[in-house]
């Protein structure tokens, strides 16, 4: 068996559960579509010129100024809402994306190294992981935003903040577990360095478990995103995420005018449901104790 | 002359795999009379447990039974639908299993456990059931049993945990016991107590035994005759004398010879003898500077490594105020001293527990003792402070579990090169060849090196484990059981590459193991650990032909040894 037979075995047992391969697929295309959204947009929604008030809060199936046909309808601004989710997507995942990779890697160090070093170092900085997770994670990403002000990177170190904790614990779990194991000791042995015993042998070796974090924290932080910029503490309303095109389309949810709210929120659940489905899927296959 | 009891013909017991079938018993044929207690040997892969699984009924898809007949007093076991089985399973046959951890309920009381043991067969009143675990418990000479009856199983140790097993495997008086592997997990002087009790306990009730086991010195205290298993075959069968003294299959004698009791201290063991290894690398730094063989190297003064759990505030401030009682301190090794002389090979012998693992990672310097230095050629093994690490090289370890000492996601070849790369003896274009070098010094094709650890045997796994260690160029190999997870052709065969290697590179042994027959072979010096302090130390010979401490002559009249031919 070589490493790439392991990954193919992998897929294999992935597709196997069709609501994982079906949730996968879907990510796959959401991804595709925010990464390609300048050239499959009907519209560029940031460009004002685009904008005309006479298409605006129009049903969806309405042929615009434009020529074309608005699917999902217009907002109040006459943007095209089809566009505006698919430039919403483009943000929401590269704040997703950006602030669980950062978190991540903070995470995996603090974890690993408080494992690593144990004793007093050990205690105070899980105590203060765990103190952080005791509070909702959507009050510490809003008390931080709220305290930084609005803005792209103010926003992702409120993300970061609010979610490197979830990875510190995974990370400080799977590693306190690998310190005790022989290949550490031998490693410890030769001797090789600190940095080393921790890059080279502990960290590979939790890996698992937190890549499984990942997947979800990544969910989990595009719904923060989008709760915080609904709220109005999170993107600033010249980067229109998903959140903030719910939160416009809130106040004509009671006069009929559905559109503007539903589909960004639908196509923000679409995208969070396959990606927690697609990080279950994983989880189960890297946990041997699951393991048919 | 009586039906046998047991009557097993051309049993095959084949397992599907996605490489074809496997035939993990191919055509096993035995009988067993009542009363009778053969021992059924093998390494592992042999297919000794799978035959006693498929007797029993208990073989799992993918496997099943292909062919033969498992006739248990006349009446065909192959076949018989899962409930008929059921019935027999526990009554008729029953089993005792290796690790008896694994198989009694963690959560459940021992009385509960033989409570339901019983009612599985009969109809038994809570009072009844639990006046007959007490005498059960009794009969496996366990103390106190009217208290241990409500014990769990982690209150007990490992023998006792077996003993429970094997009274529960005697509830219903069964025909036909089938051990597998029972005393393999337990330290030698509990093992012999439990064969001891095991042989009167069989006699005294007539109960026919099947015992399997990798070890031929155990199965010869105890049965009455010996089959010999290779790959789903048995090779040889016939009293357990004859088959032990004047064996008759090549297989058989090879794995006599492997054993190290049969050969002489220090000489090559004949499995595996024959084989040429490449010669090692030469060693990149001059030993000039080092003492001559013989002077005293690896020094370990007044060691000591107490283990107390840390308190965290609130709970050192209940001790403090007298709410709650500090933790008594755990000394694993309490206050040893011992010289390893350059070039001997030192034995450490102890059973579990006794400290012997604590000491040699102390030797090796992966953790700093409480108290007491190592010094090696006078130098300090661990650097001083708060937070001690390791400053010399010349220390390596070679770990008891192979399939746990190799970090799983790196190559062969990077686990050997990491060390020498990281600390300079090879550059990184060199470390290529220099790895190619240690793996056919070690006897593995160097072309091994592209490879992941999962991919190998543990044989060959300890083979790379000794190259890691060796390719550091180390005077001194810490060896903490290196032998105790394989098979004895396997450890014959990693004995001794290790006797080869240490004479060519002069290198000093601190050989840690339980067992006393290894130790024997491969050491000029032994000294005997028990519950942290040394006992006796000395000239392995001088030790093993006249024992000073009650404890090394319990220890060395614990060890089973192999019938000797009369000649």
């Amino acid at each position: 068996m070589r490493e790439d037979n392991l990954f193919g075995e992998f897929l294999r047992e992935f597709s196997r559960n069709r609501v994982a391969a079906f949730a996968a697929v879907v990510v796959g295309l959401i991804v595709l579509l925010a990464i390609l959204a300048p050239l499959v947009a009907p519209q560029d929604p940031y460009d004002i010129a685009n904008l005309v008030l006479r298409d605006a809060r129009r049903a969806p199936g309405y042929v615009g100024t434009g020529g074309y046909v608005h699917w999902l309808g217009t907002d109040s601004q006459g943007r095209d809402l089809l566009s505006a989710i698919l430039y919403g997507l483009r943000i929401s995942l590269q704040m997703g994306v950006i602030a669980g990779g950062v978190a991540f890697v903070i995470g995996a160090v603090v974890g690993c190294a408080a494992a690593y070093i144990g004793g007093r170092f050990e205690s105070i900085v899980m105590r203060i992981v765990d103190l952080q997770l005791s509070f909702p994670a959507i009050l510490l990403a809003f008390v931080i935003a709220a305290l930084l002000g609005q803005g792209r990177y103010q926003l992702i170190m409120a993300l970061i903040f609010a979610q490197y904790a979830y990875f510190a614990r995974t990370a400080h779990g799977a590693a306190s577990a690998e310190r005790q194991k022989d290949y550490v000791e031998a490693a410890l042995s030769i001797p090789l360095s600190h940095w080393r015993v921790v890059l080279r042998h502990i960290l590979p070796n939790a890996l698992p478990p937190l890549i499984v974090v990942g997947t979800v924290q990544v969910a989990s932080a595009i719904a923060l995103e989008a709760t915080l910029s609904f709220l109005g503490v999170g993107l600033p309303p010249t980067e229109p995420s998903l959140g903030m095109l719910i939160a416009n389309g809130f106040q004509y949810l009671l006069s009929g005018r559905y559109w503007i709210s539903i589909y960004p929120g639908v196509a923000l659940i679409l995208f969070i449901v396959s990606l927690n489905l697609v990080g279950d899927q994983i989880r189960d296959q890297l946990n041997p104790r699951l393991r048919r | 002359m009586t039906a046998p009891l047991l009557d097993v013909t051309d049993l095959k017991t084949w397992f599907a795999t996605s490489r074809g079938e496997l035939k993990a018993v191919d055509g096993v044929s035995f009988s067993l009379a009542q009363g009778e207690v053969l021992g059924l040997v093998g390494e592992s892969g042999s297919g000794k447990s799978i035959t006693g699984f498929s007797i029993i009924g208990l073989i799992d898809e993918p496997g099943r039974i292909v062919s033969g007949s498992v006739q248990l007093e006349g009446r065909e076991l192959v076949g018989l639908p899962a409930h008929e089985l059921r019935a027999i399973r526990g009554k008729t046959i029953s089993m005792v299993f290796q690790d008896p951890m694994m198989t009694l309920n963690p959560v459940l009381t021992i009385g509960t456990q033989i409570r339901l043991a019983l009612e599985a067969h009969e109809k038994v009143s809570v009072e009844e059931a639990r006046k007959r675990a007490i005498d059960a418990l009794a009969q496996v000479r366990i103390t106190e049993p009217d208290k241990k009856v409500d014990y769990y199983p982690h209150q007990f140790s490992g023998g006792m945990r077996q003993r429970v097993a094997i009274a529960i495997a005697l509830l219903h008086r069964p025909k036909l016991i089938i051990c597998d592997e029972p005393t393999t997990a337990l330290d030698v002087s509990v093992q012999a107590e439990i064969l001891a009790e095991m042989k009167e306990l069989v006699a005294r009730l007539g109960t026919a035994l099947i015992w399997i086991s990798h070890d031929l010195a155990t199965v010869a205290s105890l049965a009455d005759r010996v089959a010999v298993m290779r790959r789903g075959e048995i090779v040889e069968m016939g009293s357990a004398l004859d088959v032990l003294t004047r064996p008759q299959h090549e297989y058989t004698k090879a794995l006599l010879d492997a054993l190290p009791s049969r050969a002489k201290p220090g000489q090559l063991l004949l499995r595996g003898s024959g084989v040429t290894d490449a010669s090692p690398p030469g060693r990149r730094q001059s030993t000039a500077s080092l003492p001559p063989l013989g002077a005293p190297y690896l020094v370990i003064e007044g060691v000591s490594k107490h283990y107390q759990k840390s308190h965290g505030l609130i709970e050192s401030l209940a001790i403090k105020a007298g709410w709650a009682e500090q933790e008594p301190v755990v000394r694993a090794v309490d206050g040893i001293s011992l010289t390893l002389r350059r070039g001997e090979v030192l034995g450490v012998v102890g059973e579990s527990g006794s400290g012997k693992s604590t000491l040699g990672r102390m030797a090796a310097g992966i953790f700093p003792p409480t108290s007491g230095t190592v010094r090696l050629n006078g130098k300090p093994v661990m650097s001083e402070g708060p937070r001690p690490s390791k400053i010399t090289t010349s220390v390596q370890t070679i770990f008891q579990d192979p399939f746990a000492s190799l970090n799983g996601r790196m190559r062969i070849g990077d686990i050997i090169a990491e060390g020498p790369i990281a600390h300079g003896l090879v550059s990184r274009a060199e470390a290529g060849d220099y790895v190619a070098q240690w793996l056919s010094a070690v006897g593995l094709d160097p072309g091994f090196a592209r490879r992941f650890p999962h991919q190998f045997s543990g044989g060959q796994r300890q083979r790379i484990a000794i190259a890691r260690a060796l390719a550091m160029q180390p005077d001194v190999v810490v060896c903490d059981e290196p032998v105790a997870s394989l098979d004895v052709s396997i450890q014959a065969q990693i004995i001794n590459l290790l006797i080869r290697l240490r004479r060519e590179l002069d290198l000093s042994l601190l050989f840690i193991s339980h067992d006393l027959s290894v130790v024997r072979h491969l050491c000029d010096r032994v000294v005997i650990m028990y519950r942290g302090k040394i006992v006796e130390e000395g000239e392995a010979a001088e030790i093993y032909a006249n024992p000073q401490h009650d404890y090394t002559k319990r220890l060395l009249a614990a060890v089973p040894v192999l019938p000797q031919a009369a000649e």
